[in-house]
């Protein structure tokens, strides 16, 4: 009885929050004849003719650079954010340096409304040649992943027992050394999760996009509002349905892969905050 | 004793700082200086420090306070309920997810979609003539609220942001649920104790660390907003969904007022700060309390 009264309530809440997606991807198969008609949840007639346009009539808006530049500018600044998280997490787990301010200044930047930096930052990048770049965008999206990326890793390498470093430091090893050989493989689950996490936020990102982007570098969060500014017939909902489909489709698929880990490492970096 | 030396550990750690330094530190430091100088994109590189006017442009400004009261209302709504609907949903469900963790996946799904996209898909789901909510409302009732009108546009967001956040505090108190040794429940429930008892006497004090800080940090993400407001509305609807992330972007983007704009972000800062710190306070004294 209570069990049936679970199974209700677990699907009335599946799919309150994810109605709009439902929604999404009802409309992108729906054909603009029936979109005028037909504003339900059910489909007379599946197209895929959204989808085919979307990706062939690519000269207004050309949805393969919005994709590879979210692709690009995530891999970059979330490659990048572990890379300098790495060494760091080392030392705060491994020296007596940087545990009681480092870590928690780096924490709280996950609380801080990142818009503040945001008008220095479009000054530089302007000086700087930055503005409208994968790079630049990519370097402002490893700020967004350092908290995040820094406490995962800082967790990962306390869980590692220090015999292991000592063994090899014993064997004559460096501290780099070590680093690099012993604790990098050791912790590699915790690296990829941490990647995907990042990879996630960074392609999710959109204030960054909007502000430091204008036409080359534009990702997918905001290449996506632009099919909705699109020609003065109005908004085709056919057709930016099927955008929206594609741009939330990698983050989403990646999420469900790793709905495991990610929930592990988010609730780590969350309430050990 | 530690394995790496103090001196190897503040080498590894100067990437990091460096980088921190150059993208924050510096833009923090201009902030700093526009925020007390008279600006403009003429004299970017060369202001004159001219004093507190900017700031006090910003305090006299009525739109701000309205940007501020704003985000302080969602911020705080939308955390209460977001921890509440989660907190139910964790201990609810918690029996049903233990055997089918599954299940769990539909109750992550919004996490992983952008906040822009989410706002971007609200507008087709409550639109007028294209989207099903208004749809079934007119097929059922005959009649349609205007979501996104002057009335409406709070409301509406505020549920646009439970529904998509809801999911975050779910599973942290799921995860801190699950976590609860069996056997201290068993014991209780042996002795005699009801499930409610349980739930009031052993369960939600265990829990309370994690729902303190699921709550803050579903406070500031909330006061902050940007996003799905910013994708949904634009802040349009009359200026009534302004967050103090909007009010910052606008006065610089849209109207060009970057001392103004600037004075914001740091009163902002200094805000955020204020917050921050007063939290790790109220924690460090319940640390010792406990």
């Amino acid at each position: 009885m209570i069990n049936a009264l679970r199974w209700i309530v677990f699907a009335i809440a599946a799919l309150a929050m994810n109605f709009p997606i439902i929604v999404t991807l009802v409309t992108s198969f729906k054909s603009a004849r029936e979109l005028s008609s037909n504003a339900g949840l059910w489909i007379n007639q599946p197209t895929l003719a959204n989808y085919a346009r979307v990706l062939t009539q690519t000269d207004r808006f050309n949805i393969y650079s919005y994709l590879l530049n979210s692709t690009i500018a995530a891999v970059l600044g979330t490659g990048l954010a572990i890379l300098l998280c790495l060494p760091a997490a080392y030392a705060i787990a491994r020296s007596d340096v940087g545990r009681r301010v480092m870590l928690p200044l780096v924490i709280n930047l996950r609380a801080v409304p990142l818009i503040i930096f945001a008008i220095p930052l479009y000054m530089m990048y302007q000086w700087l040649g930055l503005l409208d770049t994968q790079i630049g965008l990519g370097l402002i999206l490893t700020i967004v992943n350092i908290p995040l990326a820094l406490v995962m890793l800082v967790n990962a390498i306390n869980d590692v027992p220090l015999e292991l470093d000592e063994a090899a430091r014993i064997d004559g090893a460096s501290s780099f050394q070590a680093m690099v050989r012993v604790i990098t493989p050791v912790i590699r689950p915790a690296l990829i999760t941490a990647f995907i996490f990042g990879f996630i936020t960074a392609w999710n990102e959109f204030l960054f996009g909007l502000m430091l982007t204008t036409n080359k570098a534009v990702p997918m969060t905001v290449g996506a509002s632009f099919f909705f500014a699109a020609s003065g017939g109005g908004v085709q909902w056919g057709v930016a349905s099927a955008v929206m489909a594609l741009g939330a489709l990698p983050p989403a698929l990646l999420g469900l892969l790793m709905y495991r880990q990610i929930s592990g490492s988010m609730t780590a970096g969350a309430v050990k905050g | 004793m530690a394995i790496v030396s103090r001196a190897e550990g503040r080498a590894y750690l100067v990437p990091l700082i460096g980088f921190l330094l150059l993208f924050l530190g510096f833009p923090a430091l201009v902030n700093l200086i526009y925020s007390i100088s008279t600006v403009g994109f003429q004299n970017l590189r060369s202001p004159t420090i001219t004093g507190f006017g900017n700031y006090l442009a910003v305090l006299q400004d009525r739109s701000f306070w309205k940007a501020t009261s704003f985000s302080f209302t969602f911020g705080l709504i939308t955390a209460i309920a977001e921890c509440g609907i989660g907190l139910f949903l964790a201990i609810f469900l918690a029996p049903l997810l233990a055997k089918r963790s599954v299940l769990m996946a539909p109750l992550m799904l919004p996490l992983m979609v952008a906040p822009a996209m989410i706002g971007l898909m609200y507008r087709l789901v409550l639109h007028e003539f294209a989207g099903p909510v208004p749809y079934y409302l007119f097929l059922w009732f005959g009649d349609s609220p205007a979501f996104l009108d002057v009335n409406n546009a709070f409301k509406t967001l505020l549920v646009v942001e439970t529904l998509q956040w809801t999911p975050f505090a779910f599973l942290l108190f799921y995860v801190a649920y699950s976590a609860i040794p069996l056997d201290v429940r068993e014991a209780a429930s042996l002795d005699g104790a009801s499930a409610w008892r349980i739930l009031w006497l052993i369960d939600l004090p265990l829990m309370t660390p994690t729902l303190v800080i699921a709550f803050f940090i579903r406070f500031i993400d909330g006061f902050r907003v940007f996003d799905n407001v910013y994708a949904l509305t634009g802040s349009g609807a009359g200026g009534s969904t302004t967050s103090l992330s909007i009010y910052i972007y606008q006065a610089f983007f849209k109207d060009g007022l970057i001392g103004k704009a600037v004075a914001a972000s740091v009163v902002l800062f200094i805000a955020s700060l204020a917050v921050l710190y007063g939290l790790n306070w109220l924690a460090g004294r319940r640390r010792k309390a406990a």
